[in-house]
Parts: structure tokens; C-alpha cells; sequence
């Protein structure tokens, strides 16, 4: 079955026709052309396509378009405002928190999200929120360093 | 529950958004075996893609107000709805101290970003063997509530967990909620889990200990270890009889690597579960006994 769906996707509303059985990535990796979302193990492992659905960091490759109906969407391109970097990304690219980048839209979205709920986390914390999401170039210490040295932007809000 | 490369789209079906209990329990009497659950969708999803399953009518439960209840009352226990993820669980006070066990196995399961979706229900629901759900609310002694349109019944989730994704569920009918008694004061609770490289467990353990001087109840309840979580009933003997507490706990411990059947896969031989298991007993039970 095809259907209507409106949800807000970085602010914009947005209205899609999605089949029942589309996927959240698909529809906002081909429909709505937003491409900060990965695709790569498809299934729940790796993390890449993790997006913030009405504030909650989740993997978009195991939930149904028809599901977020009405929802809010937030993606790494959903960031920044005016052309301005946020806190954590100027953070990323100061430690150099990438090698091929493919898992940074995924971890700069969970990690900025992570110090918006938690200012001031612990390592251990940080370890945690972030353990669903994968970097196969294993730059997790800068990603952490990262994250820590952002941690004061946030806590000034 | 094969590891081969998943298909990159669903089968077809037909998307259900049930407001009410009754209209769910309506269509999955309509459409039978041809239907399935979706909750937090982290198990049906990536199942549909396997193809393990396909079916025509998937009904999505999160529009029903009822099935996301969260309660704890005194002297009657926790009721954890079948739509409560495990983020709620875990920034759920009451479970944070008085269910520890249940609280350690939701911190230790999967991913904090799966978390936000998975649920408890779906979890015991999927009934597969190296998931961390079933153990704690087996020592807790906990039931489910099945729903169908004509009736309600409670099963013990022991019982209700009958080897790899069996589970007891007739078409029509639908868990609602997870019941765990209340908990004694002075009563104690953990889990542990051994892995390597993924969440899933090569051996995990609840542990559920009551030792007041009149009535002694004692449960050890193991997963990942056979097609179903079993209890070390001759250990729990051990722990409840008469004695030096860290003897009882050496003994328990190797009676347990001993009496149980375990299984042998191409993730850990049945020897080195057998070792787990031992190990793990002694750390945990030492830890409840001595630690605060």
C-alpha cells in the first residue's frame, strides 16, 4: 500500500508517499535526497544510519517509513546553523576524529546529542551512548578526545 | 537467526496502526498467522530481511496508550508494558534499586541506540537463546499477560519461553505485559554476561537471593547455555542449606558447571561453558554476598 506521510525532516515539513514496507534510511536517502545518512550493514549492527527521531539517536535501517509519520528527523545536515559548524563538529575536525569519515555523520549526531541530555559525560558514558555505532578505521580515541574537549560549549547553554 | 547477508528491502505487507487494544486484538484475530507484531521493530525488521519471516499484515502496537504502562506499586510488584523500551527501563528508578538484576541485564544488552527501540516484551518474545531478558525475569519468578479477544491468562515467562523462538502464543493472541512480583527487603539481585566481539552472550546468569533465617530462596537462572534459560536447581540447594557462605558459593558454582545440559557451538565449546559458568557464579554470588 502507498501512502501520505508528513514529518519534519532539520526543520523542514516535508511530505512523502512511502510503500508500507520502505524503510526510514530509504525514504530519506533516495526521496529525500539526504545523504549524511550511511547505509552499510542494513542491519542494526553497525550504527551508520542512525538519525534522532524526536530527540532519540536511533538506527533508521529498522524502522518503517510509515512508523515516523508526523515525527521530527534531525540529521547531520540539520546541524549547523546559518554556516556555522556546531560545537562538536568544529571538535572532530580539530582532533582529526576521521580517517575515511563514512561513520562521522552517525557519531557527530549521537555525540551531539549525547552532550545536549549530558554536558559533562564521563568516559565511560561517552563510551556507552556511543558503543552501537561502528568506525572500521578505529579513530575512537580522537572521537572521544573530541567529544571531551567540545563538552564545555555545551555546558555554557 | 542466519548470519548471511540480509536482502536491502522488506517484503511485502500491509502497515496496521491499531488505536486501541480492542482494534489490535480485532485484526490479529482477522488475519491470524498472517500477521505480526511490531513494537520497537528491531527484531521483526531485521527478521523480515532475513526472510525468516514474511508476513502480510504487520500491526504496529506503539498507538495504544495502555500497552506503554511503566508501574511499580509495593506488595504487588512491576508491571512493564509490552511497548516499554529499555531506555525506559533503564532510567526507570525503582528498577535502578530494587531489580537489580533486571537493570544490569538492560545496561548490558545490545546497544544504548537499539535500546531506545528494543523492547523488554519483544525481546522475550523473540525467545532466542543468547538474549539477556529472560534470565533476570525467570529469577524473579515473573509472568506474562497473553491477551486474545475472548480471554486473558498468565504464564510464568519460564514456561512461556519454550526453546528457540518458541514461544507459548496462539494466533490472536498478544502479550500485553510483563508482571514481576515485588521484591523482599533485604532480598538481592544481579546479572552477568560473558561475550566477545558482540553483545551476544556465550553464557549469562541472574542470580536472585532471599536468605532470611525462616525461608531461604535462592535462584540461579542461565541463558545462552541450551535452547531454552534453565535453572541450576541443585546449586540453589547448595545456596539455601546450612553453612559457611563462600563454601556454599564454591560448591554452588561447581555444581552448576556440573548439572546442567550445555550446549556446543562454533561460538565456545561446551567445556568452556561449562568453565563460564563457574566462574561467573562464584563472581556474581560473591558479589551479592559481600558487596553492600
Amino acid at each position: 500500500m502507498v501512502r501520505k506521510i508528513s514529518l519534519t525532516v532539520n526543520g523542514y515539513r516535508k511530505t512523502v508517499e512511502v510503500k508500507d514496507n520502505e524503510l526510514l534510511i530509504d525514504v530519506l536517502r533516495d526521496k529525500l535526497k539526504i545523504k549524511g545518512v550511511k547505509a552499510a550493514c542494513w542491519r542494526g549492527e553497525c550504527g551508520l544510519c542512525t538519525v534522532l527521531l524526536n530527540g532519540e539517536p536511533v538506527k533508521s535501517c529498522l524502522v518503517l517509513a510509515v512508523e515516523v509519520d508526523g515525527s521530527e528527523i534531525v540529521t547531520v545536515e540539520g546541524l549547523s546553523r546559518d554556516g556555522e559548524l556546531t560545537p562538536i563538529q568544529k571538535a572532530f575536525i580539530e582532533h582529526g576524529a576521521l580517517q575515511c569519515g563514512f561513520c562521522t555523520p552517525a557519531f557527530v549526531l549521537a555525540s551531539h546529542q549525547l552532550l545536549l541530555e549530558n554536558p559533562n559525560p564521563t568516559e565511560e558514558e561517552i563510551k556507552e551512548k556511543l558503543s552501537g555505532i561502528l568506525c572500521r578505521c578505529g579513530t575512537y580515541y580522537e572521537i572521544i578526545e573530541a567529544i571531551k574537549s567540545a563538552s564545555k560549549f555545551y555546558q555554557k547553554k | 537467526m542466519s548470519f548471511g547477508s540480509p536482502y536491502f528491502t522488506l517484503p511485502d505487507f500491509t502497515y496496521h496502526k491499531p488505536k486501541t487494544l480492542r482494534e489490535a486484538l480485532e485484526l490479529l484475530e482477522k488475519y491470524g498467522d498472517e500477521a505480526k507484531i511490531l513494537a520497537g521493530g528491531v527484531g521483526l525488521i531485521a527478521f523480515m530481511k532475513e526472510r525468516l519471516v514474511s508476513p502480510s499484515h504487520v500491526i504496529d502496537i506503539k498507538g495504544i496508550p495502555e500497552l506503554k504502562k511503566l508501574e511499580y506499586r509495593k506488595g504487588e510488584g512491576l508491571v512493564i508494558g509490552a511497548t516499554v523500551t529499555f531506555s525506559e527501563l533503564e532510567s526507570y528508578q525503582v528498577i535502578r534499586e530494587k531489580y537489580r538484576a533486571l537493570y544490569q541485564a538492560v545496561k548490558l544488552a545490545s546497544d544504548s541506540i537499539i535500546r531506545n527501540r528494543a523492547t523488554l516484551v519483544g525481546n522475550i518474545c523473540e525467545a532466542i537463546p543468547w538474549v539477556d531478558g529472560p534470565p533476570p525475569l525467570i529469577a524473579y519468578g515473573a509472568e506474562v499477560e497473553i491477551k486474545s479477544l475472548d480471554k486473558v491468562r498468565r504464564v510464568p515467562v519460564a514456561e512461556f519461553i519454550k526453546g528457540p523462538v518458541e514461544i507459548d502464543l496462539e494466533p490472536g493472541e498478544i502479550v500485553t505485559s510483563i508482571h514481576i512480583p515485588d521484591v523482599p527487603s533485604g532480598a538481592r539481585s544481579g546479572f552477568v554476561k560473558f561475550n566477545v566481539g558482540s553483545e551476544f552472550a556465550l553464557v549469562n546468569l541472574a542470580a536472585y537471593l532471599s536468605l532470611n533465617k525462616e525461608k531461604k530462596d535462592v535462584r540461579l537462572v542461565y541463558g545462552a547455555i541450551s535452547p531454552k534459560p534453565v535453572r541450576a536447581l541443585e546449586a540453589e540447594k547448595i545456596l539455601s542449606s546450612e553453612g559457611d557462605m563462600r563454601t556454599l558459593i564454591i560448591s554452588a558454582a561447581v555444581k552448576a558447571s556440573e548439572e546442567l545440559e550445555v550446549i556446543s557451538d562454533v561460538l565456545a565449546s561446551e567445556d568452556f561453558r561449562r568453565h563460564l559458568i563457574k566462574i561467573l557464579t562464584m563472581n556474581l554470588l560473591t558479589e551479592l554476598v559481600e558487596g553492600g
